[in-house]
């Protein structure tokens, strides 16, 4: 009977706070990309399964696919611009060939001719939604690796980082006295530490995977300045009446603590959790476009590609390169941004429109 | 006051030995032997390999290594770099330190003002259209993908548009026939933005206090007319006007950097200001203000930001950190040789004892930063230091 009750209590809560959020347009905006890249996510086994997509073609790592395309012969000219084309870096465009190009294969065309060969790195198609790189490997396959690789690492840096600060965080507020002074003097020194240069230095001997660079964020996150954020709060429930009537009832340290201070500092915890998503997936990103991660594939890797292969100058001519991967980390970053800040209302009823 | 701040630098001396000896054990946890590398580094000579070995203590047992590590740090005896051999880690960070300072002291000032300026109108216009529209331009930059967005930037207004020059320090054909050298121009122009923002932090000081506030504007404005005559003066005359053009070559490439990473910095400052201006709004004492029948841009100003300022102050001290591994980047991207580029460097090529001492001094700035912003947040906020003092 009184778990009937509880559950329909818990039920009337969360319906409550879905009914608040959903409020909140911002909140709403970023579940959808959040929802969205999940979805790809979870997309690209599938297709490998069903068979839909051949592991040889779309693999993102080692898939190779020969795109013939048809390509107008043209001759560049010698000066810019003409009328057709304004700088050296339009000649040929994308759907064009030099002739002095296959002249020097003794090609033998003439200028007007359609020209088709295997081209990489290869323009979106029906058969490759966003192209291929210059290894012929399939972009948006990429993209879907990517977002695993995100989801994956947010998610389990988060839930380390959470885990560790929501308890020291509310140990430091319910024991009080060295423990407290210890733990705020660490988190000191953790938020001093530059923590790119850091992980640089952990990168150059250990060979980082997925796995160890998200139990490294998570610890550094964990260790940092969210436990002074949840003391913070966890003291502000330590004087609440609920808690002194545990005491006086008899309940345990251990029990005051796990079940009745806890659970009232867990909505903060969780706000934390979706706001150090956002920094995993930047700091990741940030150490595989330097090379310094031992990582088949991942959005910083797509760019760090496009860099070293010097596409980044050519501009918009090799698009599918460079803006997809930019554009996936920044929104999948801001999406777990943007649900926080939805949380944030929900949970901090000072901010709430009236 | 004086008690904090002393209290407070004793806390900062304990956590700075923490992280000497933190950093000296995470170099001795590379796998093997740290210093391994220097055997097959065919640059350095007999003496050097035997003078790192000395240097480092690396014969004798651990405590005795860390021991001699802090005691080399005060003397500032690192040994050698192993990718440039003759000189000395210290003197490489001597001439890179600098360059760093400079470029993230300006950041830092231009994103703060800027990120404070923009929260506050977002708080105001709460609800309006151009509120969303600076708040999704705020969160864009706030998550974007920073090497991305550098580079994209680069792109744009160095290559395509090719107003600013792609990354560097300086034009090297310009500096051909120079009679300076290129740390000497640093240093002046160093000075130069020092006593020029110094004065003019006195013009808003003095200006403070100034009740109209459109009197207020206008003598800024006045103040800031004659410090650009002063500065126009300074560059025309003398030996200044000798170092003007090299001078100009630097301070053009820093033009860019600084831009981007104020864009992208501002962001943080400008969203927590609005979430701190739409708690302050709330109370009670805003109603009166308004009661009183005061204009809205007073009440914005003078009642609502000054006490919206505390907590944005106290998140510096954490963005401070954060505009430090910036840098690191975009001194990457930039190609600006500072200590961000140097330890990257250091790291990629292993050598270690150039990395153990630019990591070390990054973590100093980062102390040094930190002690700073406590000190004035202390400053600001009174229930801070009375708290300590007991």
């Amino acid at each position: 009977m009184e778990n009937q009750n509880i559950e329909r209590d818990i039920k009337a809560t969360l319906k409550k706070n879905w009914r608040l959020f959903r409020q909140s347009r911002l909140g709403i905006t970023g579940l959808v990309i959040v929802i969205f890249f999940g979805f790809l996510a979870i997309l690209q086994p599938i297709l490998f399964l069903t068979n839909v997509w051949d592991e040889a073609t779309y693999h993102p790592v080692v898939g190779y696919d020969a795109e013939q395309v048809t390509r107008t012969v043209v001759e560049c000219p010698d000066e810019y611009p003409t009328r057709e084309y304004e700088t050296k870096e339009d000649c040929p465009r994308v759907d064009e060939v030099n002739i002095r190009y296959l002249k020097a294969f003794n090609i033998q065309v003439e200028v007007g001719d359609l020209y088709e060969s295997n081209v990489q790195p290869a323009p979106p198609s029906s058969r490759h939604l966003l192209g291929t790189d210059s290894l012929g490997r399939d972009i948006f396959s990429q993209i879907m690796e990517g977002s695993q690789v995100a989801f994956l690492l947010g998610l389990i840096s988060a839930i380390i980082g959470v885990g560790i600060s929501t308890l020291l965080g509310t140990a430091a507020a319910f024991y009080g006295g060295k423990l407290d002074t210890y733990l705020m003097r660490q988190s000191d020194l953790v938020l001093m530490l530059p923590s790119l240069p850091f992980l640089f230095i952990i990168s150059a001997f250990a060979e980082l995977k997925v796995w160890h660079l998200a139990i490294v964020l998570g610890t550094l996150g964990g260790l940092g300045g969210s436990v002074i954020t949840i003391k913070s709060q966890a003291l502000q429930v330590k004087v609440k009446p609920f808690v002194d009537s545990a005491r006086i009832t008899g309940g345990s340290k251990r029990r005051i603590m796990f079940s009745h201070i806890l659970p009232n500092v867990a909505p903060l915890a969780l706000l934390y959790m979706v706001f150090s998503v956002t920094g995993a997936i930047a700091s990741e990103s940030v150490l595989s476009f330097l090379g310094l991660l031992n990582i088949d594939m991942s959005w910083g890797i797509m760019i760090y590609l496009a860099q070293t292969e010097g596409f980044i100058f050519t501009g918009l001519k090799y698009w599918w390169l460079i803006l997809p991967a930019g554009l996936a980390v920044t929104l999948l970053a801001g999406g777990f941004y943007l649900v926080g800040r939805g949380l944030d209302d929900v949970f901090n009823p000072r901010l709430r429109r009236r | 006051m004086l008690i904090y701040t002393v209290k407070r630098f004793f806390e900062m001396v304990i956590v700075f030995f923490l992280f000497l000896v933190i950093s000296y054990l995470l170099f001795n946890a590379i796998p093997g032997n740290a210093f391994s590398s220097l055997l097959l580094n065919p640059l350095l000579p007999p003496e050097a390999y035997q003078k790192t070995i000395e240097a480092f203590g690396l014969d004798k047992p651990l405590y005795e290594r860390v021991q001699l590590y802090i005691i080399n740090f005060f003397k500032g005896d690192f040994g050698y770099s192993y990718t440039y051999y003759p000189r000395t880690p210290i003197d490489l960070i001597a001439e890179r330190l600098p360059r760093t300072l400079m470029l993230f002291s300006i950041v830092n000032v231009i994103a703060f003002y800027t990120g404070f300026l923009v929260g506050k109108i977002l708080a105001w216009r709460r609800g309006s259209k151009s509120e969303t529209w600076i708040t999704i331009g705020s969160v864009f930059s706030y998550t974007v993908f920073y090497p991305w967005f550098a580079l994209m930037m680069l792109w744009f207004f160095g290559y395509k548009m090719d107003w600013f020059p792609l990354g560097k320090f300086l034009v090297p054909e310009k500096w051909y026939d120079s009679p300076y050298t290129s740390d000497e121009i640093f240093y002046t122009l160093i000075l130069f933005v020092t006593v020029s923002s110094f004065l003019l932090f006195l013009v808003f000081i003095f200006t403070r206090n100034i009740e109209s506030l459109q009197n207020r504007r206008n003598v800024r404005f006045l103040g800031l007319l004659s410090l650009f005559a002063l500065a126009a003066m300074y560059w025309s005359n003398g030996e200044a006007a000798l170092k003007r053009f090299y001078a100009a070559d630097i301070a053009f490439h820093m033009i860019l950097p600084t831009f981007t990473v104020t864009l992208v910095a501002f962001a943080g400052t400008a969203l927590l200001t609005r979430t701190t201006m739409m708690e302050v709004l709330k109370d009670d004492y805003i109603l009166t203000a308004r009661a009183k029948g005061l204009s809205q841009k007073r009440i914005r100003d003078r009642h609502a930001a000054r006490t919206a300022l505390l907590p944005v102050v106290t998140s510096f001290i954490f963005t401070i950190i954060t505009i430090i591994d910036g840098s690191v980047l975009t001194e990457s991207i930039f190609s600006w040789p500072g200590m961000g580029q140097l330890i990257l460097e250091a790291v990629v090529q292993e050598d270690i004892p150039l990395a153990m001492a630019s990591f070390s001094f990054i973590g100093i700035l980062a102390l040094i930063a930190h002690f700073i912003a406590d000190i004035s947040y202390a400053f600001l906020d009174p229930r801070i230091r009375i708290k300590a003092e007991n």
